[in-house]
């Protein structure tokens, strides 16, 4: 029995997508989605299969369990020869390689596009698919990816589609005269009624079931062909999970077959030309006819035909015969003579996957790859896997370094510090002091400790321009341990311009200047960083490029720049979210919180915040979570939900003490004080904070502190926010001047330009409750229609605020209850005048009325608002004047 | 395919005999009606068109029981096809328009099972074709 090779059907139409996607030369790729046995695979190498006749040269990749163990492993096979270049403190430059491996396929192809079928996309190493994408982007390659349903869609494929660089197919099931038209191709001719119906019946249009089903048969005898009609003479096996129909297929292999079957499971592709020797003769043929695996003739290499039969060999496997069928691979292609580079990588898998220890240079050389893929997992595994006489500095620097990463603050400064004991160079000595510092200060929360390792490092520095860097380091651990100032004063000593230097010292320098009010030069010089950083690469011992986004989202914050701050804040969340920089993520989401409270808009404001304490809780940086869950507590308190606000300020306390922000943290206190009714209490945590603020350079927090003082408990902070309004170059803090002089004027013209000022920047909470100061004033003043058109606009305002109650916003209980209550004309205008401190006689007074008909009219009002006297109503009003 | 299904398509394809004609007839109809932008595919004079079409598918259709013969003429026919631009949504448009015509002729005797048949045979044509084409056809880059 000879079957033709196994057919094609009904993927006509998307061959033709391909066809035009490589044709037109603007596509970087096309992507195929499809369940499992759909036909991914069988259309990618059908695509590569065409082109390959078009004179394409094809290549195709695939991720396993076993390529993952290291980084470009999946990808072994694009790789130039050689290690990669080597940056100048010894690491693996990353993009380089990437470079270098875009030119030498550009080299060997004289300049065709390689097509690259890269089978299953979700088993790809992080580093696999970076390659992938930049060799994509810049059209070396023609990528074909595979992506099964349900499985997690690599954000290269996710990229390039937003690019519009990416065609996509989604592959479905085929119908019954399809399948029909399959059998018939596939068996060379007609089939009994009732076998069709059977195998349709059991397949359901699913391509590989109904492979599996008819090469099962045949290979059973089951499917038996009478006289030129193809008859099913044995049921079909009853199981419906296709796993259990590929086992049923595997098991019933003999031993010289399920030997070379194994041997591809495990170290696939493998060249014919070695199989042919190393298999009894008939063996290759019989597995290509049973279609288990495919030989592709142009590279010579053979491979199962589908992933689903690797992971069924797999699994089947005893792990002692997997062990000795990958060291004996490995063997033979050392013995073969490797040389560094692909087939070293390889070699190195093997051995990792058997459990046995690969070259050290080569798990370093993997290490660094991954970590330009900020893979730290596995960076970590990699670096732990070399035995730790062997670590040297370079290697310590790696691994302390993810350890940070990935929360292990402890396990960090052991192995930065053990590290520093290490021989090397005066770059990776001091990138382990950097670190160490860095660690100390963020993971470790104790500045302290950073400031030492920092002097320590200076101390024995030869190099000017490190020692620049450690003085940039030095103001960046001043900066973000609460001390802007003296952060300041430490940036002005340094006079050099390198670019590393300029980077750290624009991390620091950017976000003391905006809390000492500069924030004009504050978003500049966090702009110019972002530039220097992105041109000088993504370099150990330095924080993320975005680090420099978050600065400058907050320099507009305190601005008052806050729609500009939360766009970009938003723009940068979610890159950061798709690379996973939980640092990062974690001050996108407190920053997009405070620009939230700042809007007025406090439901989001909790969201975020709870969102950055959430992220900051699963990535163990406790200082983070404690300035996260210091504005939960706040945005809670600002809603009125104080037993919220206490339980988040209990969960902080668990944190230890973190300076950066620190004054800031106590608004967190003060306003659970003020939602808790404790007002004397809240009084004394802003006067206290203002005053630590001001004594460590936070102008912008300390004008915050003194305005929220002011807008809780009424006290008048107008002096001193005047001379912080000339002091910064915020016109948020001008318009809190603004705001604090008017209300201790009570001057009601005064008071309703601040809530212009206020709604101008988008801080719609602030201006409603200069509105409702605004609307006291006239109605203390007399001007009645004045009043109520205040309290209208305040009401308008506040319902931007996403239910905030603070007490600025006392009228708006009665304001709402008036809205469901039908209260009369007249008492409504009667309760509004009330709400603004008016008495029953003024208001008499005013209205041409009785004191009587007033207080009538008030009866009237307070029953319908659920109130039983002027003290309930005062009491239901929330008034602070 | 079924072996009834087989002698299904041959025999009603029998049973046209002289109405052969008016089935190509019908199909052009019935093509150019439903995507009068495949009319400029068609350049030489129509009638030769019909005749051909005729012949093409009485060659077919007699293969049908063997599929070595019916390939090498379907995968031949669709690689002469590709270099006139037709491409696999147009196979789509063609079947419909030849099962309307052989319904529209045959009337009553053109049953479910008969349709099913000629729509199955269709599709096996098509997919070769479509094949052949392929193969016929390189991708530019």
């Amino acid at each position: 029995m000879t079957l033709p090779r196994w057919p094609i059907v009904g993927r006509r139409p998307e061959l033709e997508v391909f066809e035009r996607a490589l044709g037109s030369g603007e596509r970087a790729g096309l992507a195929i989605y499809g369940r499992a046995g759909v036909g991914k695979t069988r259309l990618a190498d059908e695509c590569a299969g065409q082109a390959a006749a078009s004179g394409h040269p094809t290549q195709r990749v695939a991720g396993s369990r076993t390529t993952a163990l290291l980084p470009l492993g999946a990808v072994a096979s694009l790789l130039p020869d050689g290690p990669g270049p080597l940056g100048p403190d010894g690491q693996v430059n990353a993009v380089a390689l990437f470079e270098q491996t875009r030119q030498a396929l550009h080299d060997r192809h004289r300049g065709h596009r390689l097509v690259t079928v890269a089978d299953d996309m979700a088993l790809l190493d992080a580093a696999s698919l970076a390659l992938l994408g930049y060799l994509a982007a810049q059209r070396a390659i023609f990528l074909i990816a595979t992506v099964r349903t349900g499985e997690p869609v690599p954000d290269l494929l996710t990229d390039l589609w937003r690019d519009g660089w990416l065609e996509r197919i989604d592959l479905h099931d085929l119908s019954r005269a399809h399948v029909d038209t399959l059998l018939h191709l596939a068996l060379g001719g007609p089939i009994e009624a009732g076998a069709g119906q059977e195998l349709w019946e059991a397949s359901r249009g699913n391509p590989l079931y109904v492979h599996e089903l008819v090469l099962g048969a045949l290979q059973s005898g089951a499917l038996v062909d009478r006289s030129g009609v193809w008859h099913l003479e044995d049921h079909l096996p009853a199981s419906s999970r296709l796993l259990d129909l590929v086992e049923q297929r595997i098991g019933g292999l003999p031993a010289e077959a399920r030997s070379v079957v194994e041997l591809l499971a495990l170290c696939q592709p493998v060249e014919l030309g070695y199989l042919e020797t190393a298999a009894p003769a008939g063996v290759l043929e019989s597995l290509e006819r049973a279609g288990l695996v495919t030989i592709t003739v142009a590279d010579g290499q053979v491979r199962l035909a589908h992933p689903l039969h690797a992971k069924v060999v797999r699994a089947a496997m005893p792990k002692l015969r997997a062990r000795a069928v990958l060291l004996a691979q490995a063997e033979r292609l050392a013995a073969a003579g490797a040389a560094p580079g692909p087939s070293e990588l390889r070699i190195a898998v093997w051995r990792l996957d058997a459990g046995a220890q690969p070259d050290p240079a080569v798990l370093l050389r993997g290490a660094h790859l991954a970590r330009a893929a900020h893979d730290f997992r596995t960076v970590r595994r990699l670096v732990e896997a070399v035995p730790s006489e062997q670590l040297d500095a370079a290697g310590a620097l790696l691994l302390g370094e993810a350890l940070y990463e990935l929360g292990a603050f402890d396990a960090s400064e052991q192995v930065l510090a053990a590290g520093q004991g290490l021989p090397s160079n005066e770059h990776i000595t001091l990138r382990l002091a950097v670190t160490r510092a860095k660690n100390a200060q963020w993971g470790l929360c104790q500045p302290e400790k950073a400031l030492a390792i920092n002097a320590a490092a200076r101390a024995v520095v030869t190099s000017a321009q490190l020692r620049e860097e450690l003085v940039a380091d030095e103001a960046s651990v001043l900066t973000f341990s609460g001390h802007p100032n003296r952060a300041l004063a430490v940036l002005g000593q340094i006079t050099g311009t390198d670019q590393r230097t300029r980077v750290v010292r624009a991390i620091a320098g950017a976000i003391a200047l905006a809390t000492a009010g500069q924030t004009a030069e504050a978003a500049a010089l966090a702009r110019a960083g972002h530039a220097d950083h992105l041109a000088l690469g993504d370099e150990p011992a330095i924080a993320h490029p975005a680090m420099h986004v978050v600065n400058e989202v907050f320099a507009l914050t305190e601005a008052g720049r806050l729609a500009e701050a939360e766009q970009l804040a938003r723009a940068g969340a979610e890159i950061v979210a798709s690379q996973r920089v939980a640092i990062a993520q974690i001050w996108f989401a407190v920053n997009l919180g405070r620009v939230a409270i700042l809007q007025g808009r406090v439901v989001t404001a909790r969201r975020f915040y709870a969102e950055a304490a959430g992220l900051a809780q699963s990535s163990r940086f406790a200082g983070s979570r404690r300035v996260a869950l210091s504005g939960l507590a706040m945005a809670h308190a600002m809603l009125g939900e104080p037993d919220a606000a206490a339980q988040a300020l209990a969960e902080r306390a668990a944190a230890p003490a973190f300076g950066f922000l620190g004054p800031e943290q106590h608004l967190a206190d003060a306003w659970a004080a003020t939602a808790a009714r404790r007002p004397a209490e809240a009084a004394e945590v802003f006067r206290s904070a203002a005053a630590e603020a001001a004594s460590t350079g936070h102008q912008l927090s300390e004008s915050w502190l003194l305005h929220d003082l002011m807008r809780t408990t009424g006290e008048d902070v107008s002096g001193r926010l005047r001379e912080l309004a000339g002091a910064c170059d915020s016109p948020l803090v001008s318009a809190r001047a603004r705001h604090a002089a008017a209300a201790r004027a009570r001057d009601a013209g005064e008071l309703a330009g601040a809530a212009d000022d206020f709604e101008a920047l988008g801080a719609m909470l602030l201006a409603a409750e200069a509105a409702a100061g605004a609307a006291a004033a006239f109605g203390g003043a007399g001007d009645r229609r004045a009043a109520t058109a205040s309290l209208r606009r305040s009401s308008a305002l506040a319902g931007a605020c996403e239910g905030a109650a603070t007490p600025g916003l006392f009228h708006l209980p009665t304001v709402k209850a008036a809205a469901a209550a039908p209260l009369s004309g007249r008492e409504r205008e009667i309760v509004l005048l009330a709400a603004t401190g008016m008495a029953s006689k003024d208001i008499a007074e005013r209205l041409y009325l009785s004191v009587r008909t007033v207080n009538n009219h008030l009866q009237h009002a307070y029953a319908k608002l659920g109130v039983t006297s002027r003290a309930g109503l005062a009491q239901a009003l929330g008034s602070a004047i | 395919m079924t072996p009834e299904q087989i002698t299904l398509v041959q025999s009603s394809f029998e049973r046209l005999g002289p109405d052969l004609p008016a089935v190509t007839a019908r199909f052009y109809q019935e093509l150019f009606q439903r995507d009068p932008a495949l009319r400029p595919l068609f350049t030489t004079d129509m009638a030769e068109q019909r005749v051909k079409f005729a012949q093409k598918l009485t060659e077919i259709v007699r293969a049908m029981p063997q599929l070595g013969e019916l390939l090498t003429h379907t995968r031949a026919l669709g690689a002469r096809h590709a270099g006139y631009g037709v491409r696999a949504a147009d196979y789509q448009t063609v079947g419909d328009a030849l099962i309307a015509a052989l319904a529209a002729v045959l009337g009553e005797e053109f049953d479910a099972q008969t349709r099913e048949a000629w729509v199955l045979a269709f599709n096996i044509v098509a997919e070769t074709m479509l094949e052949g084409a392929a193969a016929a056809r390189p991708i530019g880059s």
